[in-house]
């Protein structure tokens, strides 16, 4: 099957590296870290709400852990590359659609960095912040299935970003746009709740919200598992979106040429 | 103007890591190999004297270079270059020699040519009438007027050759080390460097030592060979001497018209190398058999078709110096 | 010396103004990351007040000083963190060919003007600054110490950057050690050390001495703790630091195993 060659070469790929990524795991250590120590020092003086202190935390420390699956993709699936290369006329000419092609792929790097690097930062955060484990079993399972749908919306929007590059030929800042955009509106630092009113309209208008917020709050046992609906909601929408482009696509270089 | 006296040169190399957890092992392995580079080579060059310096790749020609331009110390022994250690008195050195080497250029990449110089010569500390006076005389030449004023990134191979021996030049260095300086460039545009490396050291008494895979390079330019092999100097001597003790090794690779047959044996002294459905491949010495024989002797094998005449195999040659 | 490393300086700008909308870009994205990734923290401490004593206003002083002190010395110093590329390409022969210290051929070379963090980190200092003073907190003192905090900060780490890149003529590629000992180290300095459990912050204040770019010293400068003796203490501290890794890059430098054939 197509879909599994892809994904366990670009896994394989990177294992090559796994010595140079345990490195920098220590670096993202840190980073998650301090986030953590600013919630640690806020709950000393405030109750922080529903969450409280340790529950803060935790949030942050979750967090952290799955932005490698969520956020840390290959730069527009690296479609920015095959369209300056003149790769992309050819990737379009194979019997498998784009789309398809490179989502495998980077479902392997996903895979990848899920085992090598969120689940490493994982263990460390919850031996060292004495984290709080789901009791229910189900929790795991329905947790696993909103991280599966959150890293698809990433992979979708990757897609977008890394396709929009035939009409921009610059399509970096999409990524920094989207790199900013999943910071504030994702709930990755801050609790959705917490932003203020205008922020939280713009949130929620996006698929932001699902990729990270609801995610850690089902595993953390602060919501049922309804959000995914959501979820798979922004996934149908989405994946209309890449088709849709990629159709586009596909009509510009069969009328321009590569 | 150089003198090399017993230089060394180890390169500590981690030893590979095999088998389980390879990765990670190597991580924490301390262990190294002491890997000779250089062995213990000797020599002296006068002020004016035209150099070759050849050996098969990774024969430890670089390093050699690297030593006495600065980039690398010796582990033993000592290098002086116009009387002055490269390695303790880098700068200095620095400002004695030019250095080209061909693979990379040493010119800012998106800035005019012209720019270059003049950051070169501040670099040196060159007045400006000598710069303008050198750069005069360089730009007719090395013929570059034509492309002065083009950023060094729109450049051919040949013109960025020209431009870059020229930035060597520009501070008037008492020796230029040139590496690979033909490498890629076409027959016209070798001749021109020939041509004008040949007048550079003739007319201003510039001492050269120039490393190249290309054998016209040698003949053409070098009075002196050195060669060097697996880290030690294999020969030091003139290029006629060199010529005598390895003869003038020649391929000709025969392709026939029809059907051909090879003997057993033959009279003339020459060997089949290779043989294929429609050619074969001889090697003779053209000190012993002209090549008008061997392929008198081919010609009763079959109806030639073809002849064509084959670069030496450069590590071939440097077997036969044994 | 200061007339060479001028003249490399205006050559690498006008290489970089042959490609001006890649500057441009480059400076907007830097703005919208930058910012947003402060309104972060402005966010929450508008929410909560303060964070362990911090206000707002501090915290993006501490924001703001490492910012401009990590800006300097990127700026000053541009190619150091990038001598992975010049070992890797076999480009650092060539510098060692030229009668130029090698380490200032690297300052000089690709200089980017960081306009977007520039700005910001100067934004960000004189309002808090100007909050500070104007609730008597710290006096107008505050301003010439806060330049001097931020000189001392940017030689910290400018010689932070300098031993990392120095590794790299023993291990070649450094970019992972850059991320721990310039990426993260930085962003734990950009708020309030007291937060961080005891050993982090000995290993910020010793190790990777992030902590006297602007904690120690604003603990003074901003809130009248411990006392002058402090900025005596981070200049001496600093120059400590430069001294010694300039001692490192020496000594790696004469290691140099030059890799490229």
């Amino acid at each position: 099957m197509l879909f599994a060659v892809l994904a366990r070469k670009s896994f394989k790929r990177n294992l090559q590296y796994r010595m140079a990524h345990l490195l920098q795991n220590i670096g993202s250590l840190v980073f998650g870290f301090v986030y953590a120590s600013i919630w640690a020092g806020i709950g000393a003086a405030s109750p922080l709400g529903s969450y409280g202190p340790q529950g803060m935390v935790a949030y942050v420390a979750f967090n952290q852990s799955v932005l490698h699956i969520v956020l840390f993709l290959t730069n527009g699936l690296g479609l920015e590359q095959s369209v300056r290369t003149g790769h992309i006329s050819l990737e379009l000419m194979r019997p498998t659609p784009l789309f398809y092609q490179t989502v495998s792929r980077e479902v392997g790097n996903i895979a990848y960095q899920a085992l090598y690097k969120s689940v490493p930062l994982f263990i460390f955060y919850f031996l060292f912040f004495r984290l709080p484990l789901p009791s229910h079993p189900a929790v795991y399972g329905w947790t696993a299935l909103s991280l599966l749908c959150s890293a698809y919306l990433a992979i979708c929007l990757q897609y977008l970003i890394g396709i929009a590059a035939l009409w921009t030929t610059e399509s970096r800042w999409l990524f920094w746009v989207n790199y900013a955009c999943h910071l504030l509106l994702s709930g990755f630092f801050i609790p959705l709740e917490w932003l203020p009113g205008w922020l939280r309209h713009v949130s929620a208008a996006t698929p932001y919200p699902f990729i990270q917020y609801h995610t850690t709050r089902l595993f953390m046992g602060l919501e049922g598992p309804q959000p995914i609906i959501g979820s798979a909601l922004w996934g149908a929408l989405l994946t209309a979106l890449c088709l849709g482009a990629t159709r586009l696509a596909r009509r510009k270089l069969e009328i321009q040429g590569g | 103007m150089i003198s090399v006296t017993n230089i060394s040169k180890t390169f500590r190399v981690p030893v590979p890591v095999e088998g389980r957890w390879a990765a990670a092992r190597a991580l924490f392995s301390r262990a190294r190999t002491d890997k000779e580079a250089v062995r213990d080579i000797s020599f002296t060059i006068e002020r004016g004297e035209f150099v070759g310096y050849i050996g098969p790749n990774g024969a430890g020609k670089s390093t050699t270079i690297k030593m006495l331009t600065g980039i690398l110390h010796p582990t033993r022994g000592e290098v002086r270059v116009a009387g002055l250690s490269p390695h303790k008195h880098r700068t200095d050195v620095a400002r004695r020699i030019g250095a080209v080497f061909g693979q990379r250029s040493q010119l800012w990449w998106d800035l005019p040519v012209r720019d270059s110089y003049d950051i070169l010569a501040a670099m040196y500390k060159v007045p400006d009438r000598d710069k303008r006076e050198r750069l005069a005389r360089l730009t007719e030449l090395l013929e570059l007027d034509e492309f002065l004023l083009t950023p060094v990134r729109k450049l051919s191979l040949g013109q960025r050759m020209r431009a870059d021996l020229a930035a060597a030049l520009l501070h008037a260095p008492d020796v230029l080390f040139l590496d690979e300086p033909t490498i890629g460039l076409d027959v016209v545009a070798k001749k021109r460097i020939r041509t004008f490396l040949q007048a550079l050291n003739r007319d201003f008494g510039v001492t050269v030592l120039l490393t190249t895979h290309d054998m016209d390079d040698i003949e053409q330019l070098c009075r002196r060979v050195m060669v060097i092999n697996r880290g030690e100097l294999a020969y030091d001597g003139s290029i006629e001497a060199l010529r005598e003790r390895i003869g003038l090794p020649t391929t000709v690779k025969v392709t026939f018209g029809g059907s051909f047959s090879v003997p057993d044996r033959w009279e003339e002294p020459f060997r089949l190398a290779e043989r294929g459905d429609d050619y074969v491949t001889l090697e003779c010495n053209r000190s012993l058999i002209s090549t008008m024989e061997v392929l008198r002797a081919a010609g009763a094998w079959g109806d030639i078709a073809d002849v064509h005449m084959e670069e030496p195999d450069f590590e071939d040659i440097i077997h036969r110096i044994y | 010396m200061l007339r060479m490393y001028r003249m490399l300086v205006i050559a690498s700008f006008r290489s970089r103004m042959q490609h001006p909308f890649n500057f441009v870009f480059g400076t907007l994205m830097a703005a919208v990351v930058n910012v947003v990734e402060f309104s972060l923290i402005a966010v929450v401490l508008s929410r909560f007040g303060s964070v362990q004593g911090w206000s707002t206003y501090e915290v993006a002083y501490l924001y703001g000083a490492i910012l401009l002190s990590k800006t300097l010395y990127r700026t000053v110093a541009s190619d150091v963190h990038h001598l992975e590329k010049y070992l890797v390409s076999g480009d650092l022969d060539q510098m060692l060919t030229r009668p130029v210290p090698v380490l200032l051929a690297l300052m000089a070379q690709n200089v980017t003007i960081y306009v977007a963090e520039f700005l910001q980190s100067a934004v960000m200092l004189a309002i808090s600054l100007s909050v500070l003073i104007g609730s008597g907190q710290t006096s107008w003192l505050a301003v010439p110490q806060t330049l001097f905090v931020v000189l001392c900060g940017a030689i910290i780490c400018f010689a932070i950057g300098l031993a990392t890149a120095t590794a790299g003529f023993w291990i070649t590629r450094i970019r992972e050690l850059q991320v721990i000992t310039e990426d993260s180290a930085r962003f734990a300095a950009q708020y309030p050390l007291s937060l961080y459990p005891k050993w982090l912050r000995y290993v910020l204040c010793t190790a990777i001495p992030v902590g006297f770019a602007n904690y120690i010293p604003s603990l003074y400068v901003v809130r009248g703790e411990l006392g002058g003796w402090i900025l005596a203490a981070t200049a001496l501290f600093t120059a400590g630091c430069l001294a010694l890794s300039m001692r490192f890059w020496r000594f790696g430098l004469s290691r140099y195993q030059s890799a490229g054939s």
